[in-house]
């Protein structure tokens, strides 16, 4: 599938709602996901090029439907033969109704009847792409098998271009998709229906969609800008993603904070390079070149939030990039509130990296020194030794003190940097303190 | 995370799976060769599944190297050996790992007497704005 595909829109958008009835209405995630994409191919193959169907999401669903169905027929009969036992009756009882509704003109006939499977209604579809991203968030995945498998089964997007946002072979990806689909199907016996969460476990797992999605964000803002070009921006599909969640859940708060949040950051998109593909910290950037309607939209769903929910890290995280955003400049944010978020951030979700953000914030708010004194015990967190950014924050203080020795500590930070552009970065501050 | 395991070896003579040439590998018992073959096996296997091998090549010997030097203007060619050590590297694998402790769990499963084995991240180029 490239760019100029003029159906991508039309996959883009109808895959997890046709993947999602197939894992409501047959359980197998894996067999669905199969099913969908051999509907797809048969799609690209069929439909006369620049008009699709009237009804590409009925056309899909028929086209996978079947596809399932014959998949599953063919599976049990050789288990059948295989095993010699005469299981078929009761395996076509259970599967006849649905083989029924698709019809007998089949997958490519015209409207034909549809029965059942074509009466979604919009909020029986929201729910199946809800139960998708909850499957594809799955506690039983690695978190890189959870990226993959949501990108592409709620996504809509291709193992190559998944494979090609992460710079892995495209062999690689498919066999993280693969492994993450045999992993699921492991976890339900055949055939069994995939039951939604409970309700006691639904926060835990919407937690985990967050999680992903965070994840998915984060991948494509920190490379974008950057030497590395990109033909899926990540960050655009996870704000997608995440916006389409919060239709299904208005009222989890955390959901819209991380909305909030992922805006925010966007918003910086354009000032975070400068011509030459540099990176651009915060401190330096061209605060015109902000997207104001992004902080805008995202503003409005912090005020009507922060005041009534039970406050989570995403909304926190949020209010501070919202404090930042609405300061003319670096000097004149406030940063007395931005340290009062990052201690409350510290009280329900502690982390070295949440003191070590804090410790910019006091540094900014009460002078260097106190900022030196946050992070004086954080230089023993065995958590941030190995890694740049304890050497890169400790070398701003020592800067702002007038300290020589924030020389030696950008070097140390540039050398620990894995990041080009950050470590050309620290390279340079260093340089010009020589 | 992306990481490279380099080996580092010696094998005698030059030869894939370096463990089979090395002499503190050769004179280990039978069963100790075994186990620590079926570890690294099955750790292969594991990151082939799970996606987390990008790409491995074993390396031809370093005698059979060529050497581009600058010099005056123009690339001088001359015969290999790179290094006058005794370890030169004879292969490498490039993986995809969600932390570095993965990558040194891994790592470890690479490691064998007589051999030294490197684990190096690789750069990306990305970068955090705050």
């Amino acid at each position: 599938m490239t760019i100029s595909d003029p159906f991508e829109d039309v996959w883009r958008r109808e895959v997890p709602h046709v993947l999602g009835a197939l894992v409501r209405r047959y359980g197998d995630f894996g067999a669905g996901e199969d099913a969908v994409q051999e509907a797809l191919l048969a799609a690209s193959q069929q439909w006369p090029p620049g008009t699709g169907p009237d009804n590409p999401r009925g056309w899909l669903l028929r086209v996978a439907s079947r596809r399932l169905i014959d998949a599953r027929r063919s599976e049990h009969a050789r288990t059948a033969r295989e095993l010699r036992v005469a299981v078929r009756d009761r395996v076509d009882t259970d599967h006849a109704p649905a083989a029924d509704s698709v019809g007998p003109a089949g997958p490519a006939g015209p409207a034909g009847p549809a029965g059942a499977i074509e009466a979604d209604d919009s909020a029986e579809s929201a729910d199946d792409t809800l139960n998708l991203l909850l499957l594809c968030a799955h506690p039983a995945l690695t978190p890189a098998a959870q990226v993959a498998l949501t990108l592409r089964a709620v996504g809509g997007l291709t193992t190559t271009q998944i494979a090609s946002a992460f710079l892995v072979p495209s062999a690689t990806m498919g066999q993280r998709i693969t492994r993450a689909k045999a992993t699921l199907s492991g976890l339900s016996p055949a055939g069994a229906r995939f039951a939604p969460p409970s309700a006691s476990d639904l926060p835990d797992r919407l937690t985990a969609v967050g999680q992903v999605l965070y994840l998915i964000f984060n991948e494509g803002y920190t490379a974008s800008g950057g030497e590395r070009l990109m033909d899926v921006p990540l960050a655009r599909e996870a704000i997608r993603l995440t916006r389409e969640l919060r239709t299904m859940v208005p009222d989890h708060a955390e959901t819209s904070g991380l909305l909030a949040l992922m805006l925010l950051t966007q918003a910086r998109a354009a000032a975070r390079a400068d011509a030459a593909g540099d990176l651009v910290p915060l401190e330096h950037q061209d605060r015109a070149l902000w997207d104001r309607a992004m902080i805008a939209e995202a503003t409005s769903i912090l005020e009507v939030l922060l005041p009534h929910a039970r406050v989570g890290p995403y909304q926190l995280q949020a209010a501070i990039a919202a404090v930042h955003a609405e300061a003319p400049t670096w000097a004149d944010t406030d940063w007395l509130q931005i340290t009062v978020l990052y201690r409350m951030l510290d009280g329900i979700a502690p982390s070295p990296t949440v003191r070590l953000n804090l410790a910019v914030a006091v540094g900014m708010a009460h002078g260097p020194a106190a900022g030196l004194e946050v992070l004086e015990p954080l230089r023993e967190e065995p958590a941030l030794a190995r890694g740049h950014r304890i050497h890169a924050v400790r070398a701003h203080l020592l800067e702002m003190v007038g300290d020589p020795a924030a020389r030696e500590e950008y070097l140390t930070a540039a050398r620990l940097s894995t990041s080009v552009p950050e470590q050309r970065y620290l390279n340079a501050r260093a340089e010009r303190l020589a | 995370m992306k990481y490279v395991i380099l080996i580092h070896s010696n094998p005698q003579p030059w030869g894939h799976p370096t463990s089979d040439f090395i002499a503190e590998q050769q004179t280990q018992s039978p069963e100790q060769r075994e186990q620590m073959n079926a570890e690294f096996e099955a750790v292969l296997t594991q990151m082939q599944e799970s996606g987390e091998l990008v790409h491995g090549e074993a390396l031809a010997d370093p005698n059979t190297s060529r050497l581009f030097r600058w010099k005056a203007g123009e690339a001088v060619v001359t015969d290999g050996p790179y290094s006058e050590f005794k370890e030169h590297l004879a292969g490498f694998f490039l993986i995809d790992v969600a932390d570095q402790a993965r990558a040194e769990e891994i790592t470890a499963k690479f490691s064998g007497p007589g051999e030294t084995v490197e684990l190096r991240p690789a750069m990306w180029p990305g970068g955090d704005d705050q």
